[in-house]
Order: C-alpha cells, then sequence, then structure tokens
C-alpha cells in the first residue's frame, strides 16, 4: 500500500483535484442543490428555476441555449484559430471581417428586398439570405488574400510585427466601416420567413426556437467540414504539418506560401460567415469588431491554439459556462447575484490559465 | 537592399514627422486669435451614439443659424462649421467639436482639449448620460466656464452634482418615460409587468422613469432583469423572464446593439412578438431604431425623448420649418428626434443667456441663462419650458406609438400629452434620495402630478379627452 | 568604443539633459494647458510604456496587460479613498478609507496581482505571453464593467480630491501633479537603469536571449520572469495612481480594447528596444491624436475619396511606422547613427583572420 502512495505526484494531483473538485461541486449545485425561488428572499441555493431535478425544462433550455451560442463563437472562433495555429499570425483584425461580413450581408439584403429598413422575416425567403452570407463571406475571403499577399507574406516569423500590422488595419476598417456602411447605425439581417417559428423538440417535450437550431446546425457543419478539409484533403494534410512543424514542412518542397494564403482565406471567410449569422441573431454595429476578436481569443485561450478539437472545446465551455451561469447562480432578489456571472467565466480562464496555459488542447508553446 | 530603398526608408518617417509638426504650429497658431465668445460643441463621433455627430452639431448650428446670424459653410454637412455669429455686437466662434465615444475617458479628454487647449468658454454638450456626469465633476472645479448640455440623460449631473453653471433644457432618462406606465395599465390593461435593463446607470434611469410611472397608479413589476452592457447573447436573460401567458407584458429598456438582440432573442423563446405585450422606452424609436428595431414592433407603445415628431402645433411646425431652412434634410429629415431638438434647444437658452448678459461670461452669463425657453415641442404655460431650482428642465413628455406609413416605412406618432414633468417624478426623486439602481425605486403605489391628467393625442393635435 | 559609438552616447546624453530641463522649466515655456494635459499625459502615459518596454527589451515579453494593471491600481485607489460626498454620486465600493494607506495597499495590490499574472503566464513564450496578457487585460475589462458594484461602466468620479497629505491638493494647484509625475517618471526611469546592471537584471537578459541555457546554468526562469512581470506590474500601478490623480475619475473604458492596443502603439511608435522610446512614443503619439482632429488631414481623406475621421489617418500612420520601421523612432536613431558608422569605415586595426590553409 505505501509502495502505491510513494509514487502519487502530489504536484499533479492536487491542481487536479482542485479543478475536479470545483466542477463536482457546480454540477452538484445545477442538478441537486438548488431550489427554486420563494415569494420573498432566498439564500445561497435559491436560482430562478431551481435544480435541474426541479424543473429538466429550464435546465434543457439553458444546456440548448448554450450549445447554440457555442455553435455561432466556433464559427468565428475556428477561423482565429486556423490562422493562428498554422501562420502563428495573431490576427487582431479577425473581428474587422465579422463586423465587415456582417454588414456587406446587410446591404445585399436590403439591394434585394428593397426598403431601406430591417426587413420582416415573412418577406425573406431562403435565397435572400443565403445569398448575401454567400457574397459576405466571398467578398472578405478576398479581403482576407489581399491582407495577407500584402502585408503579411513578407514578414513571416515576425510575429510580434504581424500582430501590429494586423491591429492597425482593424483600427483603419473600424473607422471605414463606420464612414461607408449605413453610416455606423446598427443594423440587422433577417433569417428567412419559414425559420421564424418553435418547433417541438422530440423527446424533451417542449418548443425551441428553429432559428437557434440552424445556428447550431451551421456550428455543427463547419465543424464537419473543417474536419473533413483537415483530415481528408492533401491541402489539410498539408496544414496539419504546417500546424506541427513548419520548418520542416516548407524544407520538405511544400507550396507553403500557396498553403498560408487558403489559410488566410478560409479564416476571414469563417470569420464574415460568422458576422452574417451573427448579425441575424442580434444587431451588427461598430464595437462589435472588438467584442467578436476577444471572444474567439477567449475561445482559443481555453481550447489551445490551432486545434479544431480545441476550437470545439473551448467554443462549447465557453458557450456552456455563460449560458448556465446567468441562470443558475443564486439570486437572493434584484441585487445578487447574476450580475456576476462574469466572474464565473473567468474562473473558467483563470483554471485553464493557471493549469493548462497552452489550453485543454494545445500543444505546449 | 540598395541604399537608396535604406535612405527612403530613413526619410518617410521624418516626412511624417515634419507634417505633424505643420499641423502642430498650424492649429496652435490658429488658436491664439482675437478674443471673443468661444463655443464648443461636444458630441459622440465614435461608439454607441456616433451617428449622433451631424444631427447634434447640425441642431445647435442651426440655432446660431437663426438667432445670431451665423451662415453654415456647408448645409449638407454641419461639421464643416459656421461662420459670422454674432450676438447682440459680441463676436461668437465655434472652436470644435467633441468627438466622444459614450465612455468616460474620453469625454474627460476631449472636454479638456475643447475647453483648455482650444480655450472655450461655453459648452454644448454632451450627448450621453456618463459623459455628462464627467462634464458636471469637470464644471464643478471650473465655475466660470459655462456648460449646457445637449441631449445626455443622466439624473446626477443636475440632481447629485448640480454645479451652478450647468444647465439642462430638457428631461433626463426617467422624466422621457412619464407617462407610458399608466397608458399601460389603461390603454393596455397591464397589471404585472417585467421589465429588461441594461446593468448600468442610463439603464436603470430611465427604468425608474418607467417603474415610477407603473407603480404609481397600481401596476407591479414582478421581475427585473438586467443583462450587462456588451451581451452578445441575450438567451439566458430572457430565459429569466416569465412567459406571455404568465405576465401581461414586457418593459424594455436595452440599448445600443443590444435593442434588437435582446427582441430576437425573445422571439426565439417565445415566438412571435405581440405588439400589445411590448413597450420600449425611447430605444424602440430613436436613434436609428426605426430602421433596426421599430419594424418588429409595429405598434408598441414607447417611452418618448420629450419631443413630439408629427405635433402640429404652431410651435412645433416653426421648429422644424428653421432647421429645414438652415439644415435640410439634417438627420435624414427627422427634425423631432432628440438629438437635433434637444441640442437646438441648448444653444439658443444659450444665445438669449449671452444677449441678456451683454457678451459679458462666466457668473454674469451663468445669472443671465434663460429660466424659460419657448422650446418648439412645448405645449404648457404657452408652450414654455421652465428650469428648476437646479438649472434642470420641467419639460412636457410626449409618449409615443410605432406605426407603419403609408409608403411601408416604420415610423412614430405621439399618443399622449403629459404636462410638466419634473425631474423629482413627483416627489420620488431628491438629492438625498438613492440613485436609481437595481433595487431603485422600489415599486410602490402614489400619486403623481399628472396621474390622470394625460391628455390624447391623435393626428398630431392634443385633444382634451384624458386617456382613459 | 568606436568614435562614433562614444559620440552617439554623449550625443544621447545631450540630448537627454536638455530635455530635462526643458521639463522641468516647462510651467514656464509652454502654456497652461501643455503643461497639465499634454505633457503630464505624456509622463504618464511614459511610466506605463517604460514597464512595458521594459519588459520587452530585457526580459523579451511582450505585454498587453500594462493597461490592466494600470487600471486596477486606480480601481483600487478609487473603491478605497471615495466616500458618498454630499454633493456628488460617485459609485464603487465607497470605503472612504485614508489616503496615505489607500494608496500603498493599492501599488501593493496591483503588484501582487502582477506576480500572480506573471506566474501563470511565465511559462509561455512570444506571441503566446502576448495573448494571454491580452486575456488578462479581457478579463479585467469585464470584471470592472460588469460586477458594477467595484465600478460599472460609469466608474469611479471625484477621486483627485482624496490625495495623501504629502502630496496636497491635486486639484487647484495643477503644477503639483505635473512635478510629480516628472520625479516619478525619474526614478522609474533610473531604477530601471540601475536594475539591467544588477545580477539579477543581467540574469534576466540572459533569460531573454538563451531561456534553455540559462534554465540549465541552474537560473528557475520562470521564477526571474515572474518576479520581472511583478516589478513592470508595481511601475505600471505608479502609472495608474498618478492616471487617477490626472483624470480625477477612473471607468472600464481606461483599461479596454482600445486603450491596451494604444498603449502598444505608443511603445511601438518609441522602439520596443529602448527605454526612452516610452516618453518619445508617449509624446509623439499624444501630440498627434491631439491636434490631428481639426487638420488638413481629415479633408485629405474625403478629397481622395476614402473617406472617414482621424482615426484612419492615424491607423495609417501606425502601419506605415510598422512596416517601415518596426523598431520604432529609437530604432530609427540607432540605424541612422549605424548608418554613418558604416560610411565612417573601421578606426581601429582589427586582426584580418588566416585562411585555415596558410596557417599550416
Amino acid at each position: 500500500m505505501t509502495e502505491r502512495l510513494r509514487h502519487v505526484d502530489l504536484r499533479r494531483l492536487v491542481p487536479r483535484l482542485v479543478v475536479a473538485g470545483l466542477v463536482g461541486f457546480a454540477l452538484l449545485y445545477v442538478f441537486v442543490l438548488a431550489t427554486p425561488p420563494p415569494e420573498v428572499g432566498g439564500n445561497w441555493r435559491t436560482t430562478n428555476f431551481g435544480s435541474a431535478t426541479d424543473d429538466w425544462q429550464s435546465f434543457f433550455k439553458t444546456l440548448l441555449n448554450g450549445l447554440t451560442s457555442a455553435g455561432l463563437l466556433f464559427i468565428v472562433a475556428s477561423g482565429f484559430s486556423l490562422i493562428f495555429g498554422l501562420m502563428r499570425v495573431v490576427n487582431m483584425a479577425h473581428g474587422s471581417f465579422y463586423l465587415l461580413g456582417g454588414y456587406v450581408a446587410y446591404e445585399i439584403q436590403q439591394r434585394m428586398t428593397g426598403q431601406g429598413f430591417t426587413v420582416l422575416g415573412g418577406e425573406v425567403n431562403s435565397w435572400e439570405w443565403v445569398l448575401p452570407a454567400l457574397v459576405a463571406a466571398l467578398s472578405i475571403a478576398v479581403v482576407g488574400l489581399v491582407v495577407q499577399q500584402l502585408f503579411l507574406r513578407w514578414n513571416q516569423g515576425q510575429e510580434l510585427r504581424q500582430a501590429l500590422i494586423t491591429i492597425a488595419i482593424s483600427v483603419i476598417v473600424a473607422d471605414q466601416v463606420i464612414a461607408h456602411f449605413n453610416g455606423g447605425i446598427a443594423a440587422t439581417v433577417t433569417w428567412p420567413g419559414w425559420s421564424a417559428k418553435l418547433i417541438e423538440l422530440p423527446l424533451l417535450g417542449f418548443q425551441y426556437s428553429l432559428q437557434r437550431l440552424i445556428v447550431l446546425a451551421f456550428g455543427v457543419a463547419v465543424g464537419v467540414g473543417l474536419w473533413g478539409w483537415l483530415y481528408r484533403t492533401r491541402t489539410g494534410m498539408v496544414i496539419r504539418a504546417g500546424v506541427d512543424d513548419r520548418p520542416m514542412t516548407s524544407a520538405l518542397g511544400v507550396n507553403i506560401q500557396l498553403t498560408f494564403a487558403i489559410a488566410f482565406v478560409v479564416g476571414s471567410a469563417l470569420a464574415a460567415f460568422g458576422g452574417v449569422v451573427g448579425a441575424s441573431q442580434g444587431t451588427i454595429a461598430p464595437g462589435q469588431d472588438g467584442q467578436w476578436l476577444l471572444n474567439s481569443l477567449v475561445v482559443v485561450i481555453i481550447g489551445g491554439m490551432g486545434s479544431l478539437l480545441g476550437a470545439v472545446a473551448g467554443s462549447l465551455l465557453y458557450g456552456l459556462v455563460f449560458a448556465f451561469s446567468a441562470v443558475y447562480l443564486p439570486t437572493t432578489g434584484d441585487n445578487c447575484c447574476t450580475q456576476y456571472s462574469i466572474v464565473v467565466t473567468f474562473m473558467l480562464l483563470a483554471l485553464v490559465l493557471a493549469f493548462r496555459p497552452q489550453g485543454l488542447f494545445g500543444k505546449v508553446a | 537592399m540598395s541604399h537608396l530603398t535604406r535612405r527612403w526608408k530613413l526619410l518617410l518617417p521624418f516626412g511624417v514627422i515634419a507634417v505633424a509638426a505643420s499641423i502642430v504650429i498650424s492649429t496652435s497658431l490658429a488658436a491664439s486669435q482675437a478674443r471673443e465668445v468661444r463655443v464648443a460643441i461636444m458630441t459622440d463621433c465614435k461608439g454607441a451614439f456616433g451617428f449622433g455627430y451631424e444631427p447634434d452639431i447640425g441642431g445647435a448650428q442651426a440655432a446660431f443659424a437663426q438667432y445670431a446670424g451665423g451662415k453654415a459653410k456647408n448645409p449638407k454637412k454641419p461639421s464643416a462649421g459656421m461662420t459670422g455669429i454674432k450676438v447682440g455686437s459680441t463676436s461668437v466662434k465655434i472652436v470644435g467639436y467633441g468627438c466622444g465615444d459614450d465612455t468616460v475617458p474620453t469625454a474627460v479628454k476631449e472636454t479638456r482639449r475643447l475647453m483648455e487647449q482650444l480655450k472655450a468658454d461655453v459648452m454644448i454638450g454632451p450627448l450621453s448620460g456618463d459623459e455628462a456626469v464627467s462634464v458636471a465633476n469637470y464644471a464643478k472645479t471650473h465655475p466660470t466656464k459655462t456648460f449646457v448640455i445637449g441631449t445626455a440623460g443622466s439624473q446626477d449631473p443636475t440632481l447629485q452634482i448640480a454645479p451652478k453653471n450647468v444647465f439642462r433644457y430638457h428631461g433626463d432618462g426617467a422624466q422621457w418615460n412619464a407617462g407610458i406606465g399608466e397608458i399601460a395599465y389603461k390603454k393596455l390593461g397591464w397589471r404585472n409587468a417585467a421589465i429588461v435593463m441594461d446593468d448600468y446607470s442610463f439603464g436603470w434611469t430611465s427604468g425608474a422613469g418607467i417603474i415610477a410611472d407603473f407603480c404609481a397608479i397600481g401596476g407591479k413589476i414582478t421581475k427585473r432583469v438586467f443583462p450587462p452592457l456588451g451581451t452578445t447573447d441575450y438567451a439566458s436573460y430572457i430565459q429569466q423572464l416569465p412567459g406571455p401567458d404568465q405576465i401581461d407584458g414586457y418593459f424594455w429598456v436595452v440599448g445600443g446593439t443590444g435593442t434588437g438582440a435582446s427582441l430576437t432573442a425573445f422571439e426565439q423563446a417565445n415566438g412571435a412578438l405581440k405588439p400589445s405585450q411590448h413597450i420600449g422606452n425611447l430605444f424602440f424609436a430613436f436613434l436609428g431604431a426605426d430602421k433596426v428595431v421599430a419594424p418588429k414592433v409595429v405598434g408598441s407603445y414607447v417611452g418618448g425623448f420629450g419631443t413630439g415628431p408629427g405635433l402640429k402645433t404652431k410651435q412645433a411646425k416653426a421648429y422644424e420649418a428653421v432647421v429645414a431652412k438652415h439644415y435640410p434634410g439634417l438627420n435624414g429629415g427627422n427634425y423631432a428626434d432628440g438629438f437635433v431638438y434637444n441640442y437646438y434647444n441648448a444653444a439658443w437658452a444659450f444665445i438669449r443667456g449671452l444677449q441678456s448678459s451683454a457678451g459679458q461670461l462666466g457668473a454674469k452669463l451663468q445669472a443671465s441663462m434663460p429660466k424659460t425657453n419657448a422650446s418648439g415641442y412645448e405645449v404648457s404655460d404657452n408652450g414654455i419650458v421652465k428650469l428648476d431650482g437646479n438649472r434642470q428642465a420641467i419639460q412636457d413628455q410626449y409618449p409615443l406609438q410605432i406605426v407603419k406609413n403609408a409608403d411601408g416605412s416604420v415610423g412614430t406618432v405621439v399618443v399622449g400629452y403629459v404636462p410638466n414633468v419634473d425631474q423629482s417624478f413627483g416627489g420620488l426623486f431628491k438629492k438625498t434620495s438613492p440613485a436609481p439602481g437595481r433595487t431603485q425605486p422600489p415599486c410602490v403605489k402614489k400619486k403623481l402630478p399628472w396621474q390622470g391628467k394625460i391628455k390624447v393625442v391623435k393626428n398630431g393635435v392634443i385633444t382634451n379627452a384624458v386617456i382613459k | 568604443m568606436t568614435g562614433v559609438a562614444t559620440t552617439k552616447l554623449y550625443v544621447e546624453r545631450a540630448i537627454g539633459a536638455g530635455l530635462l530641463a526643458v521639463a522641468a522649466l516647462a510651467p514656464v515655456i509652454v502654456n497652461d494647458y501643455w503643461v497639465d494635459v499634454i505633457l503630464t499625459q505624456v509622463l504618464i502615459v511614459g511610466i506605463a510604456a517604460l514597464s512595458l518596454i521594459f519588459l520587452s527589451a530585457y526580459g523579451g515579453m511582450v505585454s498587453l496587460a500594462q493597461t490592466a494593471l494600470m487600471g486596477i491600481a486606480g480601481f483600487i485607489l478609487g473603491n478605497m479613498v471615495t466616500e458618498r460626498a454630499p454633493g456628488g454620486e460617485t459609485k464603487g465600493l465607497l470605503l472612504g478609507w485614508d489616503p496615505t494607506l489607500s494608496l500603498v495597499l493599492a501599488i501593493l495590490g496591483t503588484t501582487v496581482i502582477g506576480l500572480i499574472f506573471g506566474a501563470v503566464a511565465s511559462r509561455s513564450l512570444g506571441i503566446y505571453f502576448l495573448m494571454i496578457t491580452l486575456t488578462y487585460s479581457v478579463i479585467a475589462f469585464y470584471f470592472v464593467g460588469q460586477v458594477t458594484v467595484v465600478s460599472g461602466f460609469s466608474g469611479i468620479a471625484g477621486i483627485n480630491g482624496y490625495t495623501p497629505g504629502f502630496i496636497g491638493d491635486m486639484v487647484n494647484d495643477r503644477y503639483r501633479l505635473y512635478y510629480i509625475a516628472l520625479l516619478v517618471a525619474l526614478a522609474v526611469y533610473g531604477t530601471v537603469r540601475f536594475i539591467v546592471r544588477t545580477p539579477f537584471g543581467l540574469a534576466l537578459q540572459g533569460i531573454r536571449d538563451e531561456p534553455v541555457r540559462m534554465g540549465s546554468l541552474g537560473y528557475t526562469v520562470p521564477l526571474h520572469r515572474t518576479l520581472a512581470f511583478g516589478l513592470s506590474a508595481f511601475f505600471a500601478s505608479l502609472a495608474g495612481v498618478l492616471l487617477v490623480w490626472w483624470q480625477g475619475q477612473i471607468a472600464p473604458g481606461d483599461i479596454g480594447l482600445q486603450t491596451t492596443l494604444e498603449l502598444l502603439i505608443v511603445a511601438v511608435i518609441g522602439g520596443l528596444g529602448r527605454l526612452e522610446g516610452a516618453f518619445i512614443g508617449a509624446f509623439a503619439f499624444i501630440v498627434i491624436n491631439n491636434y490631428i482632429r481639426d487638420s488638413w488631414l481629415t479633408d485629405l481623406l474625403d478629397t481622395v475619396g476614402i473617406g472617414g475621421s482621424f482615426n484612419t489617418i492615424i491607423g495609417l500612420i501606425f502601419l506605415a511606422i510598422v512596416i517601415v520601421s518596426p523598431d520604432g523612432l529609437m530604432g530609427l536613431w540607432d540605424r541612422l547613427w549605424g548608418f554613418l558608422r558604416q560610411t565612417e569605415g573601421p578606426d581601429e586595426p582589427t586582426v584580418t583572420p588566416q585562411p585555415a590553409g596558410q596557417q599550416g
């Protein structure tokens, strides 16, 4: 017995126990400990709906909210992660591509349905959403290509310099968007009319938004598409090799410049598509470029850079923690405590940074 | 690399420095000119309210053009400037336009740039609530300068801080919502409601007006939800709201990109929006919302902005004609937007004050600032807006409704007229009372001065009928 | 040293002394606005940029957390020092503690937080380090913005009314803050110059260049990095305290993404490799930012057809600098002297290496 104990490495065990304890307590709280709010007051166990065993419908709604939110996060963050993993470029203009994508789609949709203000769902058909999305993704892909060829191709390896260049570009783009698109006023893209309904979920027995499920479907489609591309095509193989060992890959005679360009184009297109979906889910306005850059950053920090699985894990964790903390934190009244939901998200970040700084699925730097 | 390219690379930055030096020299030379009254217009050119830049400047300069002989340099672009402003025998120069972004640090820097570098004596502005709090704090330590608030809706500048050199000729965020609670109770039959407020001071202030108004007449706010600023996905916050069959209605005090996003999240959680179940504050109708959000809630009632779009009084038409004369097409032709109207009234009041003080500034100007002004959409007391003891306006308010115009576009019409709404909201808010917050004000029944006195407005005409 | 190198050193020292004299006499030379707004701001931003350049030049770590640390010091001080005043509406915890104690706690607290941040980030390098420090910045920004009890979006106001006794009245006597900032800037600069010559500083530079070798020599690389980060947090906290005294207010906007990137831009413009770059970059950035508003360049943008405001111009200037001279203005200066050195030719007899075959 003592023989076994001597091999236990406390330095690795303690952090794992801490993390396991925190996660275990959180799950216990959500599933069992929480209680529904009484008429007046409350205590540390009171939450909006009680525990999952009290009100499992709310639990599944929150779960679905988190998953669908993660879908959009994944679409945007996967592009960021791809560009970083392969080219070691921190594309600080990623949020700008998101913003441009949303506005381009808005302009195209306005031109197609021609009203000058938000189109109502009933008046939009599928093509009037798909075409703007395609045009947005393609045009921003071209913008990304231009940026990469003009500004990032000749200084490969100078990571800080590339980050600074993309920062300058993001400042310029943000200002130009205000000047040229809609005067800087918020805009929204409308989903096709047929999607504006709640559908009955088969096993769960409650209704859920079809549009949010579409977002989740897009996220899954992008994930599957990226996986297929990275793991089943030759270009993908080169990209994975480049992520693992770039000098060697280049030394093997592969046209690494072409691969970089392709990766940057794909990443920008994903950001723009994410912008279209984001603009449909809410509104798009200047200022969101910074927000979505930070969202992408958080996802890849949690999940690990340059890893597809990492982007999935990061999006899921971030989206779920965000959704659950807003609903399942204790609430003793209007002054406490759901406004601390951001703290829970940061605890997640802090845990990852403290115990696994390269991210859950990242490679050690 | 050849010597030539290297030398070019070395010289280029020096070229930049030379250009920069020329700018510094030219602007500092320009600043040191003959003494005249110097006015700065402080507004936002970035951030959530960045589109207010031209409308704000246009509104203020329209007043200068009309009452002080100013000539617009470019009637299509107010920020191009204005010359020839003369009040009596005093010449007035607009020395600069502040470029805020709704945050406090930028407001502080821009205020200092305008008042200290460009040496402005008077500021007309700022635009947003938090900026006005910074400006009021700055004004406390600069008593010789005068500040006439542009269109900010925070309560603090004229209630808790209230320095003697800060004037506001329009209502604050709570005042703007007077009457909307009573309309919800009487016309829509709401008895209990939930409210969604941005979790910061303007959200709480605007929400405070709604809560005070609705609860005073007997309504109950049963749930308050506070999504933080900068939320991208409102689903979890919407989930906290009771369902549409469990509650009579929802009040929305969410701004910026959140207005559309929160409504979309609501639709995705609860199905299509029933306009009779949703009431918003000014974010539903103004500030570009007529294009983004309003089309989803046609038929909903909306809290006002202190302005009466479509009001057919002589005074309102005269105001609109003045703006149309000097800056046709300003703000897309929508002169009833508070961005234009409030800056116009601020500039006009300043011009009258300068006339009274015969061109003197400082304490003399502050004593001469008019205590009443004939503002375009005022109706009570023969169309006069009055200042209270804190230099805060007691203003008529106009609850609105979102309607679809004949050409398919979406607009707002005035549906109610609430006379003489003061900042204390019928005694609810005092200097020593807690500031609006998550739990302030509590939901209490009370008699407000305008309760039961809200007049029906139909087709821009204020009838004698009272809202029942 | 070669002749040109010594000349360069003397020229730099002369310029430094000259600038210091100008700075000391600034209230006499330039107008009040320049002293109070431009120069004091240059000093404050310069100290923060110095903390960044200290890490980048001598530690090889480019950190985006300096603005956040600056802000954290300001928020701690603001929360502790302000109390609900009868005529003012300030927000935050409103603890109302003694200003001197609060000052010490703010600086101490920020340094401790810096050590924790550093401990977590010290194992990462290069661009990973940059992103982790950016994450710190994000955490701090959202924390103070959404946890409304410590600040909220509107921030905390009225802080400069509560300065410690030995510092005096900041509100009415504007030169006082300028001279205090000047003294602190000089002290920080001098401290850094001293530290880099101590064994710790030399080890740090060794770790910057050859971390693996230093590790095998027995130095605890992460510990050195953490301590360096904590030191930079200390400097940043001084800048933060000066900032809230200068502004009187602090809000989440002070540590947002834009302000964080602006500090990096300042350091890059000045030069990430040299300490003096901090103040040069701060001066250039603040002056350009201030004066570009009402200049003819924005009209030029319109005539060219691009449109946009002065933000586009600042972005373009920054882009030009990064492409042309990534070492910033100080790098330009160094290259100019290097150029002169080349044209000067060798001035010491150099031993020509004999080809191997001839040695026999």
